[in-house]
């Protein structure tokens, strides 16, 4: 693991590049967003308007039709027996209305429900770090929008089209020289002192199960626990995969004293 | 996260391999105990001889557990009460059953509303995934009506000589010794409608619980409560043309927005759809929950009419006891549900099933009186065969309804063939099939492969809001 981690290292020089580059785009499409608020709205909702005729005022009418005129038709949604819902609903109601002119995600590199990747080049290759900011963009931009799924346009972009050198030279390079730096650190003061105590030298270490057990283990320990608090959620987690063993088991641990009482 | 991933599917071929089902108990009676147990199970011959009569047994709740136990009762010979308190109910429920249930229960074809042969399954960012591509010709998913199913069970039980009681149960003297009945107080109804019934008691020899999640029957013996998710539901009447889509199509939306720790749904049912979202950590929001679902379904849906809006409790894990002296739990009293999937149709039937079979042998087809030993040959059995499955969508539920990145990671990885194969497989069937371990170690793989992407693209969501 270290030797690759080792190898990948050398290219830490160009980092500063990339995480330069895709802060352009954000102030460059941000705009996009902002200011074409009406233009894709006819655009998507046009199907959706045929239904809306059909039903308008129906007091229990499932859903506000979405169309433009959000001011003058202060329609709610209402649902049966339940007031706490009505309010709610109704609230809710206003909210959809006014982010059906938002409500779907717009840029004009996101084409059929995939990032254009045509727009995405830069010196005749596709720019993958300028796709992975667009996308982490438009799921922050969902989680504060859920978007109504559409069977007539599907999101077809998955991430997997992204090659891994990408994610690599992006999320692991930043860290690989302070996670190399550690593990040599470690290596170094548990090879010493391994020798120190037992006599072994180096080089026979590296022929002892013992030994290599240990580098193994400091190499998963650097891996794993990159600050403090992995420390805490490790041990969170732990808990937590046992929890539902100890909520089934309880039958069986309480049969214990139980039959001995009876 | 992503080590206990690949545990997951360790756990999937070992179960495989431990694994069998057993339908009927008298093939496999003399299996040995699950785990290392301090105490000896013995099998009771030494109970006495009931003379004059058969073993007397009320299962109270008329459920798909209740009406599987009295039945299997019934036939074997063993006099049996079944109490429920209301003959129509129509429990909000999902109702959905795996096709194994249909030849294990010899269930008739009719009862069974919709079948379901694509699912589909929406993640947070809209990608949506049909996950019942694998599926033959004659696989699919039953929707059922509970009402119709219950019923259906009920009156089986009816036939095969179970006595089926209307009545409200109020709570039951417990015995002091292992020979003298229990004392069951109830309201009887007797058909008629609107009235508080008459008080009348019950003696029996031993009771099955299967009175739901908030079983009185768990009360009697202090069973201990169990975490339950609340489930919300609406009955939504939409038009004809919408409703040609979910023909035999189910929707299951996963995201923070529509649920933080299980998944909303659209199921089809009999002429309406089911929409609906469930929690456990955030009951108070589940309003809230439910309007996402359905905006997020709203293309689909639009122009519906609600017709019926319900409410019910999941459990989430068995009660800390689930038998005492000769009172056993099952079905949702015990608390038989899945996670991750939030099945308990067929776990319910089957237990109840599996509880009767083990009154029948300790008691010798009604001959002879049974006691805690013999209740508890079958918690065992259920523990053995079904443990596993339990803990496997467990597993499932921690690791991929955890965040909005996992549950990206969980619809991608459902894209996989493979996985839909063995997802189906083992709802399906309740069996696991053993797969191909080329097959499973690709499946790890792209799984932590889809799990970092995810995770690395919500650390740069997380950068853009400071």
């Amino acid at each position: 693991m270290s030797i690759s981690l080792a190898l990948f290292s050398p290219p830490t020089q160009p980092l500063p590049l990339f995480s330069s580059s895709p802060s352009k785009p954000h102030l460059t499409v941000k705009p996009h967003l902002s200011l074409r608020p009406s233009k894709f709205l006819t655009t998507t909702k046009a199907s959706a308007e045929n239904g809306a005729g059909t039903s308008p005022s129906a007091a229990t009418a499932l859903e506000i039709q979405p169309d433009q005129k959000v001011a003058e038709t202060p329609r709610q949604v209402v649902q049966k027996g339940e007031s706490s819902v009505g309010a709610n609903g109704s609230a809710g109601a206003v909210e959809i209305e006014e982010d059906n002119v938002l409500s779907q995600f717009m840029d004009p590199k996101w084409v059929g429900g995939t990032w254009d990747l045509s727009q995405f080049q830069k010196d005749g290759k596709t720019d993958w770090d300028a796709v992975i900011d667009a996308e982490a963009r438009r799921r922050k931009w969902l989680e504060g929008n859920p978007e109504t799924s559409s069977n007539d346009a599907p999101i077809v972009f998955d991430t997997s089209i992204i090659p891994w050198w990408a994610w690599i030279k992006r999320f692991h390079l930043p860290e690989a020289e302070l996670l190399n730096g550690r593990a040599a650190m470690i290596g170094f003061f548990m090879a010493y002192l391994v020798d120190s105590l037992t006599g072994v030298g180096l080089v026979d270490q590296m022929g002892n199960f013992f030994c290599k057990t240990l580098l193994f283990i400091a190499v998963v320990g650097v891996l794993l626990i990159r600050k403090n608090e992995d420390l805490e959620n490790l041990k969170k987690l732990l808990d937590e995969t046992t929890f539902y063993d100890k909520q089934w088991q309880a039958t069986w641990q309480d049969e214990k004293p139980g039959s001995s009482k009876n | 996260m992503a080590s206990v991933a690949l545990k997951s599917f360790v756990g999937l071929r070992q179960q495989a391999s431990t694994e069998k089902p057993h339908y009927f108990f008298t093939s496999q009676s003399q299996t040995k105990p699950p785990r290392k147990l301090k105490f000896q199970v013995l099998a009771s011959k030494s109970s006495p001889r009931l003379t004059n009569r058969n073993l007397r047994v009320a299962v109270i709740g008329g459920g798909p557990a209740g009406g599987a136990a009295a039945e299997t009762l019934a036939k074997g010979g063993i006099e049996t009460y079944l109490i429920e308190r209301k003959m129509d109910n129509c429990k909000p429920c999902g109702g959905a059953i795996p096709l194994c249930m249909v030849g294990e229960f010899d269930l008739p074809l009719d009862i069974i509303d919709r079948r379901v042969t694509k699912m589909k399954m929406i993640s947070p960012s809209n990608v949506a995934v049909d996950i019942g591509q694998t599926l033959k010709p004659h696989e699919y998913i039953g929707m059922v009506r509970r009402e119709v199913l219950d019923a259906y069970l009920r009156e089986r039980a009816k036939t095969n000589g179970a006595e089926v009681i209307n009545g409200l149960f109020l709570k039951m003297d417990v015995p002091k010794d292992g020979v003298s009945p229990y004392v069951l107080h109830y309201n009887g109804f007797d058909g008629k409608v609107g009235g508080v019934g008459e008080k009348r008691t019950l003696e029996v020899d031993a009771v099955i619980g299967a009175d739901g999640a908030n079983s009185r029957v768990a009360k009697a013996i202090d069973a201990g409560d169990y975490d339950y998710a609340i489930a919300f539901q609406e009955r939504i009447k939409i038009p004809d043309d919408k409703m040609a889509y979910y023909e035999d199509l189910a929707e299951m939306y996963v995201g923070d927005d529509v649920s933080p720790d299980f998944y909303g749904w659209v199921f089809p049912k009999c002429d309406h759809v089911a929409v609906g979202t469930g929690t456990v950590t955030h009951k108070g929001d589940i309003k809230k929950f439910q309007l996402a679902t359905r905006k997020r379904a709203k293309d689909k849906i639009l122009g519906g009419k609600i017709i019926r809006v319900e409410a019910h409790p999941i459990p989430e894990h068995p009660r800390p006891r689930r038998l005492l002296g000769r009172v056993a739990l099952v079905g949702d009293a015990a608390g038989y549900v899945t996670k991750c999937s939030g099945e308990g149709i067929y776990f319910a039937a089957k237990s109840g099933r599996m509880c009767a079979e083990a009154i029948i042998e300790g008691s010798e087809n009604g001959k002879r009186m049974v006691d805690e030993r013999d209740l508890r040959k079958y918690l065992e059995k259920w523990d053995k065969t079904y443990w596993p499955t339990y803990k496997v969508l467990d597993v499932l539920q921690k690791v991929f309804y955890r965040s909005n990145p996992a549950r990206e990671a969980f619809v991608e990885m459902c894209a996989d063939e493979y996985v839909q194969k063995m997802t189906f497989d083992s709802y399906l069937y309740k069996t696991v099939a053993p797969g191909n371990p080329l097959q499973d170690l690709k499946l790890a793989v792209n799984t932590i492969g889809s799990l970092v992407r995810a995770n690395a693209l919500k650390k740069e969501m997380d950068k853009l809001s400071v």
